[in-house]
């Protein structure tokens, strides 16, 4: 009895439970990745074999990716696609930077309030918002353009500025009030002490909110549904025509257009589990 | 409750590093964390401000930095008033209880945050490149940094880290230098050659210190000046000496000297005597008690051995007292009967709101 109490707690456990915890781990990771996997795997099937339910094409093909490269507008769209993530994460970056350093720097009075204004916007289904949203873009004349797809996201920064406080606050104190009495003026303090140590909370926050941005569907099918002005995401609906949907070109559009999303994550894996993870959100 | 002496006599009152508090207080909200403080800091003294936890000492350094704006009374630095000052115009610096060094940041490139943010600010008057450069290597050389510029402050020892969070304050050459329990992160060992290290940094720098401390044995043992505070007012002022022979309080006489002096209520109800362990001698056989002292007799509770004596408890009545003697040929041990007797220009009297009335 006592040897299992004093071994259970500081060995990895193995034997039964752990097999049984293995097991239900790659079972989910499985149940995430299987959708994945059948729509690169189908992209390279001919038409003929699309609906069939063997997941290896018979006869692996590339005219997929040919198709979706020569017909469909992919530099156009990617090029749109990665303006609006960039510009929605700059900018709500530079809001958070901002934001955060302000309300732990200054400590207003407000700071509670303003606290609590930004957990509830954050609490309201970004749904109740985009009629308003939307006719106040159409009314700045801008359907169809870039400030369009951007400018109006930079209202849902709430999360980006919680996050950042939350390391802003987490400095010592006494770092800022060092930089103080050496005679920094506040943006002085925000640019020589504050940003180097948010380096990897900032590049967390950009990460999480350039993927969030990149894979959006609703605010640009909205805004910019002009074959040439809109993102990938709503590009992806051309293959959708009269005649039935080109399932095979549309996964390998798919596919090619999730590559920069992949390599983001290849390089910054880490910080990106750390991203979402602080966030609290999936 | 006692006032130090007005401006120091052999010059005017504008001297460099001259601190000069009236009534001088500071609420959060409704508590009061300094009670209309008046304290006169002398320029270019090691003034220690000791104190229990609570007692407004750390409100006191954060009023004098600037970090905390005062809300009422008045407070000169050097003869002018600087109320309205921001915390880094008041030249004034100070050295963080967890020293606060800039992680990202080089030895050399903490050193000389606060010249570099003053040549940028000020190009015409603040200094150059190589003043900066300079002023660097003349602090490292101080403060024996030299071999470490290069390194970031988490490749450095406690007791590195510290030199150079005291480099980085004095390297703008304040009138005044704040210490914020500069010792307590220190382990045992270390803490001696640091307290060494910031007495010669005081006399080679000739800018006032004021060092808050919670500890009364380093209070003692550094101050040129020493200020005991308790609940947000000031007890005592004074030389080191003076508080400790004589203690203007109930509250300085426990809280300054170690063990803390033994209190008895006087036979007439009348307030309360005090003497130091150090001061009772022990009735022999072959000697005469002093004439004219007060007696005093027990049974002895406790001993502890100090090396060169005795630190021994004794039991009187209902209540305790504390004696040490260094009569080597003569140990006490628990249980034997103890006389002793304090000699009369020893004894300290307090009246029963706890106030000395000792005519010494």
């Amino acid at each position: 009895m006592r040897a299992a109490d004093t071994t259970l707690a500081t060995r990895p456990r193995r034997g039964l439970g752990g097999i049984a915890w293995h097991l239900v781990l790659a079972g989910v990771s499985l149940a995430m990745i299987f959708p994945v996997l059948w729509g690169i795997l189908t992209s390279f099937k001919p038409a003929n074999e699309i609906y069939s339910l063997s997941p290896l094409p018979a006869a692996p093909t590339l005219d997929n990716y040919a198709h979706a490269l020569t017909e469909w507008p992919v530099g156009l769209l990617v090029g749109n696609t990665f303006v609006m993530a960039a510009g929605v994460a700059i900018g709500q970056l530079l809001i958070a930077i901002l934001g955060a350093f302000a309300l732990a720097y200054f400590t207003p009075r407000a700071r509670p309030l303003v606290l609590t204004l930004l957990t509830i916007s954050l609490a309201m289904p970004p749904q109740a918002l985009i009629i308003p949203q939307f006719l106040m873009t159409a009314k700045l004349d801008w359907l169809n353009t870039d400030l369009g797809l951007i400018v109006p996201q930079l209202g849902s920064s709430a999360l980006a500025v919680l996050l950042l406080l939350q390391h802003v606050d987490g400095m010592p104190v006494s770092l800022l009030n060092a930089a103080r009495l050496d005679g920094a003026k506040p943006w002085e303090s925000l640019w020589h002490i504050v940003l180097p140590a948010l380096r990897p909370a900032i590049a967390a926050v950009t990460i999480l909110v350039f993927i969030t941005t990149w894979n959006d569907y609703l605010w640009p099918l909205l805004v910019a549904p002009r074959q040439i002005d809109t993102t990938v995401q709503i590009g992806l609906r051309q293959f959708e025509t009269a005649e039935g949907t080109n399932f095979g070109g549309l996964l390998a559009a798919a596919t090619l257009t999730s590559l920069p999303i992949l390599a983001v994550y290849l390089v910054a894996s880490r910080r990106i589990t750390d991203a979402f993870l602080q966030s609290g959100i999936k | 409750m006692t006032l130090t002496a007005p401006a120091p006599t052999d010059t005017s009152a504008a001297r460099s590093g001259d601190i000069q508090l009236s009534g001088l207080t500071k609420q959060y909200g409704s508590s009061t964390a300094l009670n209309a403080i008046d304290l006169h800091i002398p320029a270019g003294s090691l003034t220690v401000v000791v104190g229990p936890s609570g007692c407004g000492k750390s409100t006191l350094l954060r009023v004098l930095s600037g970090l905390e704006t005062a809300t009422r009374g008045d407070l000169l630095i050097g003869g002018q008033p600087v109320a309205n000052q921001r915390a880094g115009d008041r030249d004034v610096a100070m050295v963080f209880q967890d020293y606060a060094l800039y992680p990202h940041m080089s030895v050399a490139a903490n050193l000389s945050f606060g010249l570099r943010l003053q040549a940028r600010h000020d190009r015409r008057s603040g200094p150059s490149k190589s003043e900066i450069a300079e002023r660097v290597a003349s602090v490292a050389a101080l403060l024996g940094l030299d071999a470490l510029l290069t390194r970031k402050p988490s490749q450095l020892s406690g007791g590195q880290r510290q030199r150079v969070a005291l480099g980085r304050a004095i390297i703008r050459r304040p009138q005044v230098l704040l210490l914020d329990e500069p010792l307590s992160a220190l382990d045992s060992q270390l803490r001696a050659s640091a307290r060494a290290e910031i007495l010669r940094l005081h006399r080679e720098i000739g800018a006032t210190l004021v060092l808050v401390t919670h500890d009364q044995h380093e209070a003692l043992s550094m101050a040129t000046h020493l200020v005991v505070m308790d609940a947000g007012t000031v007890a005592q002022s004074g030389s080191a000496e003076e508080l400790f022979h004589a203690p203007a309080t109930e509250f300085v006489a426990t809280f300054v000297g170690s063990p803390a002096m033994n209190l008895m209520n006087t036979i007439d109800g009348a307030g309360r005597t005090g003497w130091r362990a150090t001061d009772a001698v022990l009735d022999s056989d072959t000697s005469s008690p002093p004439a004219g002292g007060l007696t005093v007799s027990g049974i002895t509770e406790m001993c502890e051995f100090t090396g060169d004596g005795q630190q021994v408890t004794v039991r009187s009545g209902d209540s305790t007292f504390t004696l040490i003697q260094r009569d080597g040929e003569r140990w006490l041990r628990v249980g034997d009967p103890v006389r002793a007797t304090i000699p009369p220009g020893r004894l300290h009297h307090f009246d029963t709101n706890g106030h000395r009335r000792n005519a010494s």
